[in-house]
């Protein structure tokens, strides 16, 4: 479920957080949602998502505010249609529920209907529902054991009106009938119960995928199309946190293209390269074109995966006491149980074993390759140590160049790690008596080795 | 006509009313039937609601019930989903508030009989002022609120435009005294509006203590608020006005007063119930040339009293009436009496 991912270091909240939901039904609907994991499901949401965006591109602002304004009406009333299925009388509250629901559907359906949306939003029409609760038609949203069900009950109440001492005693005699009402309204409401409750639900996801257009629209995102072969392809990618948080700086985000397969990907390049955020950015990409959202990124091509891992290495489990070299093994072994079974799966892992020593780092991580290199799966891993890359497909951070930093990733052969930390080290001011000792202690290791 | 009903055309000219009582017993609820029961409602839709249950629960301690209020045909009220189960009267749903109480959400209905109902409406301040825009979808001219026990705080200008005081010999059973804390609370809430220029600087000030200098420049203190204890005012000699966004309380008041340089300042709360000040400390600070002014005023449309205390003890009517009339320079109804006369 969507609400079981959206703490994910890869920044799901912040996307969730800037959709512009009219309902609280609307976003604990989105928040129970599952992921989607069959083309046709994920080609279906996004077919309907394209049309929201063509819709939002071409409504005038007074319909669309109208039909937000609509939305915000929603109200969870799941309680209320488990007890119509269950046929226990429903109280006037209840009732005024129900039918405050089906006028709203109708107004929201017709507006969409207007606007040539009937058949991408498909709200059901509960016009008969309407007519149940409301029998003097008086299109109102508001509701009461009307007159008109019962003359009697119009006698008593009539009576009340000229007779009020005698109110007390009409109103028992009275509440009766009511009752009698309301129970025949609910056996009637009952043959309706399904299309109220696609009703409710359409009405939520009329929400969302208003919501997800408008996101759609706002942050640049692409609809994207589904891999048939199993690689991934994304034209400049970016990440809409980052990029709001550079642009808050007065700085500008440099989109990255990467395309990937189900043999290995090696990421290597400076610190400050920008390698996390791409996992990162990955992560995000492959989680929102699952649950059915724009994707950030010019153009984007997506295989589906079952199951998405993203390790990032510095991640502490405080609460389950782990130090960060053993939440991330656990993390990486997930990974690898995973691999042996037939599912799909995508695992980003940002600089394993990166908090050990290096000796040990380099064989955890040539091995963790081997390991995951045989398998049938997507990897996308970086590192900066020295390893052979093997049938590792091998991509590096163009890097420091002319006092600034090239993020955009570039092909090459071996897996051979660059050595550019002193020099941005350097560039960051760091202190010199401790850069220049380093720099000699390098030559000499590397003089010591050639020796 | 007129003159029987005193201040109902007053009422009239505001949007919103908040009923408060400074006591248990003080005629709140009587207040509250009057004004229903004096109502045009052919000229104004008018919507009745109270707040919450929380304020009230002394009342299921005392197991004495809370009082059912009569509502006449045409009017909106807002109550708990159980209080409405429980009417007495034939109404008409027109809305569930997503807004939850103890005794369940929040529904508006219209009344379309006259009868009985338990109000229990938002429990929060900030649900109040919900339901209160809600009634403007559904164009209410004016919005009734049966304040709870002892809780000014929604007679908040913030809140509701207008109030009525209620007090009597719950507060206590001592004449003058009765006048003298009552004519407190009267001064507090009548305190003046400072400057639209200051308003204009302070009013989007939520927290914190701020001043502005003899050119009008607004600068914020170091000190979070007017609670803790090491309040600096260096380098502030050309302070012309001092604000406190949240409490004022006797000891910050006290150190304003003593402080040579701030004599002749305003010192400026959001409105009275942010003043938590003893009458003796706020006449020593007005004595040294101390003013104090606010943000926004609830218009205090008029006092009534309740001369009978729980105990049994009743106070002279008119006496009293008259009493705490001159202290306080605004008519003050004995609705009970007034009644009565009136059959």
């Amino acid at each position: 479920m969507l609400k079981n991912v959206i703490e994910s270091p890869c920044g799901l909240r912040f996307m969730l957080d800037g959709l512009d939901l009219q309902s609280g039904f609307a976003r604990r609907w989105l928040l129970e949602m599952n992921m989607m994991t069959s083309a046709s499901e994920i080609e279906a949401s996004h077919d309907v998502t394209k049309r929201f965006v063509g819709f939002v591109r071409t409504i005038d602002r007074t319909h669309l505010t109208t039909l937000l304004f609509r939305l915000q009406g929603v109200k969870d009333i799941r309680t209320t249609i488990k007890n119509l299925r269950q046929q226990s009388t429903l109280d006037d509250i209840e009732l005024f529920e129900v039918k405050h629901l089906a006028i709203l559907s109708t107004q929201v359906a017709q507006l969409l209907a207007e606007h040539g949306m009937g058949d991408a939003a498909r709200i059901p029409d509960l016009n008969d529902v309407i007519t149940i609760l409301d029998p003097d038609g008086l299109k109102m949203a508001s509701f009461y054991i009307y007159d008109s069900y019962c003359a009697e009950l119009q006698q008593l109440r009539k009576l009340m009106r000229e007779q009020p001492q005698q109110q007390e005693e009409l109103l028992v005699e009275a509440a009766e009938i009511e009752e009698t009402v309301r129970r025949d309204l609910t056996l009637k409401l009952h043959s309706h119960v399904d299309a109220i409750e696609s009703a409710l639900v359409a009405l939520a996801t009329v929400d969302i995928n208003l919501a997800r257009a408008r996101q759609v629209v706002e942050m640049q995102l692409c609809i994207p199309s589904i891999s048939a072969d199993g690689s991934s392809h994304y034209t400049a990618m970016f990440h809409p946190q980052v990029k709001a948080a550079l642009a808050r700086r007065g700085k500008a985000f440099q989109p990255v293209d990467i395309a990937f397969d189900t043999s290995p990907t090696l990421i290597t390049g400076a610190n400050m390269g920008g390698k996390t955020v791409v996992l990162k950015t990955i992560t995000l990409c492959q989680l929102l074109f699952q649950f059915g959202f724009g994707v950030p990124a010019s153009e984007a091509c997506i295989a589906i995966k079952d199951e998405i891992y993203f390790c990032i290495g510095d991640e502490q489990s405080i609460e389950r006491g782990l130090s960060s070299f053993a939440a991330e093994m656990k993390n990486i072994d997930a990974v690898i149980k995973a691999s042996r079974t037939d599912r799909k799966i995508l695992a980003l892992i940002d600089e394993p074993a990166r908090t050990t020593n290096p000796t040990e780092g380099t064989a955890l991580v040539q091995a963790l390759l081997k390991v995951l290199s045989s398998r049938h799966m997507s990897l996308v891993m970086t590192t900066h140590y020295d390893i052979e890359p093997g049938s590792a497909h091998c991509l590096r951070v163009k890097g420091f160049a002319d006092g600034s930093m090239d993020y955009s990733l570039v092909e090459v052969a071996g897996g051979e790690v660059p050595h550019e930390a002193l020099t941005i080290a350097h560039s960051l001011g760091i202190d010199h008596e401790w850069l220049d000792l380093a720099r000699k202690e390098l030559e000499n290791s590397i003089s010591e080795k050639t020796c | 006509m007129q003159s029987q009903v005193p201040f109902i055309s007053d009422i009239l000219k505001c949007d919103s009313l908040s009923i408060v009582g400074l006591q248990k017993n003080t005629g709140k609820t009587e207040c509250l039937k009057y004004v229903l029961q004096r109502l045009p409602l052919h000229e104004k839709r008018v919507a009745v609601t109270s707040i919450g249950i929380d304020g009230e629960s002394t009342d299921q301690v005392t197991l004495t019930q809370k009082p059912e209020i009569v509502l006449r045909q045409g009017m909106y009220f807002g109550t708990s989903e159980a209080h409405y189960r429980q009417r007495r009267l034939v109404s008409e749903l027109i809305d569930v508030s997503d807004e939850s109480t103890s005794l369940g959400r929040v529904v508006t209905a219209r009344a379309l009989t006259q009868g009985k109902i338990l109000l229990s409406g938002p429990s929060s301040t900030q649900g109040l002022r919900r339901w209160m825009r809600d009634m403007r979808r559904h164009d209410i001219d004016l919005v009734i609120i049966d304040g709870a026990l002892s809780r000014l705080s929604l007679a908040s200008p913030a809140v509701s435009q207008s109030m009525i005081l209620a007090t009597g010999a719950a507060y206590s059973i001592n004449m003058s005294q009765l006048v003298q804390r009552t004519a407190f609370v009267v001064d507090l809430i009548n305190i003046g509006v400072t400057s639209q220029d200051n308003i204009g600087k302070l009013a989007p000030l939520e927290s914190g203590l701020w001043w502005i200098d003899t050119d009008g420049n607004l600068h914020e203190m170091p000190a979070a608020t007017s609670l803790s204890q090491q309040v600096q005012f260096e380098g502030m000699e050309q302070c012309a006005t001092l604000y406190v966004a949240g409490a004022l309380v006797d000891s910050f008041l006290e150190k304003v007063r003593k402080n040579k340089q701030l004599r002749q300042v305003e010192l400026v709360v959001r409105d009275f119930t942010k003043i938590f000040v003893t009458p003796q400390q706020l006449r020593l600070f007005q004595k040294t040339g101390g003013c104090l002014r606010v943000l926004q005023r609830s218009k205090l449309i008029a006092v009534t009293v309740n001369p009978t205390s729980p105990s049994g003890y009743v106070l002279d009517s008119a006496a009293l009436c008259d009493k705490l009339s001159q202290a306080i320079n605004l008519p003050v109804y004995d609705l009970l009496k007034d009644k009565t006369k009136e059959l």
